[in-house]
């Protein structure tokens, strides 16, 4: 009698446990294969892999799509890297627009929209984060994973019990081995993340790359926020482009790249490479610890009371009110830096122009929307469809 | 937003305290009161901008998304007691506690401190407290048992020590992650960490171990369990070489040695034990006493994990890290000795990036220094591991000395002058911070 | 890539363990406290998560 009482209770318990890892199993498996849709816009001239610069990734889960818009004309080469960190949407939904829209009429523009795309492949455990985010758009709703900080631990694992940046030496947390800013300038038989990292070193030669430029967003406790940090190679331009931004479009700083924090790619792509590289940060709500609700609309509103409260206690480095940080907002920013960038570039670099065109500016995003500027895939000749 | 956070929260508390009351376990009456949680903020959720409505088919996922929180944590916890518990079965662990009482039996004060150095280095190495208890708490338990220290007293010195070898460098978790989540290189804080570990395990050790009896050699000899008859001081001594040999390889030629992480590291020397006692080893029984022995603390990890999911998707999460950080400076420093503890017995590691790094970056703002700063509560930290609803650490120590014992009017209270000379320490750091910028070089 | 093979073994042998305890404890309180446990274990084994 007592063995049926404790063998029924543990049947239930059996019952939902299953049920649960049935539900959840089916919610990772949608998220972790989900291919967000890409319309070739008509500034691209290729599309290649990480896979093609170094072959180990070739099919493999960081074999991210690498979109050349090459005008044919001589003239510089910028790289843009979207989503470094995936959860930090903003920046893979710039890459996407500037995939989609820009034309390139001297020089070439390199564009990856999932920098670490295993990272896009997990939430993270503990945080809430929501698996999807969802952008309007003129022809329907466009659908994107929120991913995480760091690659999935599907594709990478174990994490060593100390993580040791390579060339540097430095120590780092054991999860940085996984961060893509943290693993510059890369190793050949290194983590996912040091592989990466590595691929685009090579692709970085392979291509001519003059300058990259690499998107993020940040919590507004922290205080590399709303600003451009620049590789003392690339002091100039990100001087140049955060004055003028200031003055014609929105706030937005300037940092000297530390020397003595390693593994980012401000730092090491500038001082391994001849490309100097720029990082660009937006402020995302989101990602603040004293954050309330965690979930979608916190995301793409950038609306939190919580964090506004700390606000009023000059806890925050950038300011925020009711209005919030908005997704429009943030990847307005983004094109507008990225745009400024090129002019400073071509500026100071007369023989090595770079000249991009169809992309919205700021006030261009906050005013029609993001989805705006996405094309509809089910109108799109299948072969200008790529996905991601 | 204020509201709602405050009814999840308010919910946790009350279905934690009611599944108390009815007898269910500390584990259980947590998974209860994360699951409450979880259904309350679906249930009472105002609709939100752009999403409207609470997504019922994501309460799965957010509980094991919940689950997976310390996987890699359970997983250390796991190979590390199995290493451990195959040794002890093999007879080694009775062979070194043996041979350490054999060689320092006339020298109380050196006896001292070497097993203060032995309890410092799992957790140095590795960044866990539970791992320190695991690998060589119930070694150091025994010898000091045999040195005439009282059976609470020695539970208490095995949990500061192995509390502050997870303090100390070069492996500091909560240093390390709230370096990382303030985007501060972890560099510098070899000194402070090392300064503030060390003294707090020798004031442990000196102060509750010091009163004793001297060992009479004999009667030890014939009363400590004898090992087998195939034990050979290599046997014992090859397993600890190899395992702190991968990880010195890791730290020595990182980019040449493959990553195998600290899970797999303990699988090896598990299995030489295995092979260097070959068919006298009840294998199958051993991983599932392992498994059974370390069911609450892997239990806790787990359903803390979910419980620290639903308190960041319903705003409870941030609601307490705001509560906290918005506090005067003074109050946040008269509080820090309560607040860290705590929450650390709350949340584990998880304290590092909620709390920590808004506290870092607090103190970077106001002028002190950073460095000192966290290393003074990355020390703080870990003495909470006794702390309620978790209390892994502390757990941990009674399970492995089989401590009888009163857990709170015993243990807790014998580790209370440790832990606040601990405890005044690191708060002396964090408040002296900007005078103590010279510790700033290792 | 060896190693990554070596932790699924490492996760199935825990696994294995944990069904076989939970199948012979009598306490019910253990039992779906190590179904709790199982759940990580389990959506790893199959690369779930």
């Amino acid at each position: 009698m007592r063995l049926n009482k404790e063998w029924t209770i543990k049947g239930i318990a059996m019952a939902v446990t299953g049920t649960i890892l049935v539900l959840a199993g089916i919610a990772f498996a949608q998220h972790r294969n989900f291919k967000e849709e890409v319309v070739l816009g008509p500034g691209v001239t290729t599309v290649r892999t990480l896979g093609d610069y170094f072959a180990p990734l070739k099919g493999g889960p960081n074999d991210a799509n690498v979109f050349i818009l090459d005008s044919g004309e001589p003239g510089g080469t910028m790289l843009v890297l979207g989503a470094s960190h995936p959860e930090e949407p903003a920046t893979s939904l710039t890459a996407h627009l500037l995939v989609e829209n820009a034309t390139v009429e001297q020089g070439k523009l390199i564009v990856v929209i999932h920098s670490n795309p295993s990272a896009s492949t997990v939430t993270r455990p503990g945080d809430a984060y929501p698996r999807f985010f969802h952008i309007e758009t003129d022809w329907g709703i466009k659908k994107f994973r929120m991913g995480d900080r760091w690659a999935n631990p599907l594709d990478s694992w174990p994490d060593p019990e100390t993580y040791v940046h390579f060339p540097s030496g430095q120590l780092l947390a054991y999860m940085d081995v996984r961060n893509l800013n943290r693993t510059w300038p890369g190793r050949s038989n290194g983590s996912l993340a040091e592989q990466t990292c590595y691929a685009f070193m090579r692709l970085i030669e392979a291509e001519g790359v003059d300058i990259v430029i690499d998107l993020h967003e940040a919590e507004l406790e922290y205080p590399i926020i709303g600003t451009i940090v620049a590789h003392q190679k690339a002091l100039r331009i990100a001087a140049m482009a955060s004055m003028t931004l200031t003055a014609e479009e929105f706030r937005i700083g300037m940092e000297i790249s530390p020397l003595a924090l390693h593994g980012l790619s401000h730092r090491e792509i500038g001082d391994h490479s001849n490309a100097p590289a720029l990082l660009a940060e937006t402020p995302q709500p989101f990602l603040d610890r004293v954050r309330g609700i965690t979930d979608e609309s916190l995301l793409l509103t950038g609306k939190d009371e919580f964090v506004m409260k700390a606000g009023e206690f000059g806890l925050l480095y950038w300011p925020i009110d009711e209005s919030g940080w908005p997704i429009d907002a943030r990847v307005g920013r983004h094109c507008s830096t990225v745009l400024k960038i090129a002019e400073f570039w071509t500026l100071f670099n007369r023989s090595k122009p770079l000249v991009v065109t169809s992309v919205p500016r700021y006030a261009d995003v906050v005013a029609n929307g993001t989805g705006y500027f996405f094309q509809d895939p089910a109108t799109a000749s299948a072969s200008k469809v790529v996905y991601e | 937003m204020y509201i709602h956070a405050g009814i999840v929260l308010g919910v946790i508390v009350l279905v934690f305290a009611l599944a108390r009351f009815l007898k269910l376990s500390t584990e259980l009456a947590m998974l209860g009161a994360a699951l409450a949680g979880l259904i309350v903020h679906g249930l009472v959720v105002p609709s939100r901008e752009l999403v409207g409505a609470f997504a019922w088919f994501e309460v799965p996922r957010h509980i094991v998304d919940g689950a997976f929180t310390y996987f890699d944590v359970v997983l250390i916890f796991l190979t590390a007691t199995l290493f451990m518990n195959l040794l002890k079965d093999a007879g080694g662990v009775a062979y070194i506690v043996r041979g350490i009482v054999r060689r320092f039996h006339r020298h109380r004060a050196l006896a001292l401190l070497f097993l203060t150095v032995v309890m410092l280095i799992p957790g140095a190495l590795t960044g866990s407290g539970t791992v320190t208890v695991l690998v060589v708490g119930a070694l150091v338990g025994t010898v000091l048992t045999y040195m005439g220290v009282s059976e609470v007293r020695v539970t208490a010195i095995v949990f500061m020590c192995a509390a502050m070898s997870a303090a100390a460098p070069p492996i500091n978790l909560w240093a390390m992650m709230a370096a990382a989540g303030s985007n501060m290189p972890y560099v510098g804080f070899f000194l402070p960490l090392g300064v503030l570990s060390v003294l707090g395990a020798l004031f442990s050790m000196f102060y509750l171990g010091w009163r004793g009896t001297p060992i009479d050699l004999e009667q030890i000899m014939t009363e400590l369990p004898k090992p087998p008859r195939g034990m050979r001081w290599w046997k014992v001594v090859v397993p600890f070489v190899v395992l702190f040999g991968l990880i010195a390889a890791g730290r020595v030629w990182p980019w040449a040695m493959p990553v195998l992480g600290l899970p797999l590291m303990f699988m090896i020397a598990a299995a030489i034990v295995v092979l260097t006692n070959l068919g006298q080893l009840k294998l199958i029984k051993v991983i599932s006493d392992t498994v059974e022995q370390l069911l609450p603390l892997v239990g806790v990890m787990v359903v803390v994990g979910i419980l620290v999911q639903v308190m960041a998707l319903s705003g409870a999460r941030g609601l307490i890290s705001l509560s906290i950080v918005t506090m005067p400076l003074v109050a946040i420093f008269a509080t820090l000795f309560i607040i860290l503890p705590v929450s650390e017995g709350l949340i584990q590691y998880a304290v590092a990036p909620l709390i920590g790094v808004p506290l870092i970056l607090l103190f970077n703002m106001k002028g002190f220094n950073p460095i000192i700063a966290l290393a003074g509560m990355a020390a703080m930290w870990p003495v909470g591991d006794m702390l309620p609803p978790t209390s892994v650490v502390g757990r941990a120590t009674v399970m492995i000395l089989g401590f009888k014992g009163r857990y709170y009017s015993g243990f807790a209270k014998t580790c209370l002058v440790p832990a606040a000379f601990v405890l005044l320490l690191g708060s002396l750091f964090v408040v002296f911070s900007s005078r103590l910028g010279f510790l700033v070089g290792g | 890539m060896a190693v990554m093979v070596l932790y699924y073994v490492i996760t199935a042998l825990f696994t294995v363990i944990l069904v076989r305890n939970f199948i012979k404890t009598r306490d019910v309180q253990k039992g779906i406290l190590y179904l709790a446990v199982l759940m990580p274990f389990v959506l790893r084994l199959f690369r779930l998560k």
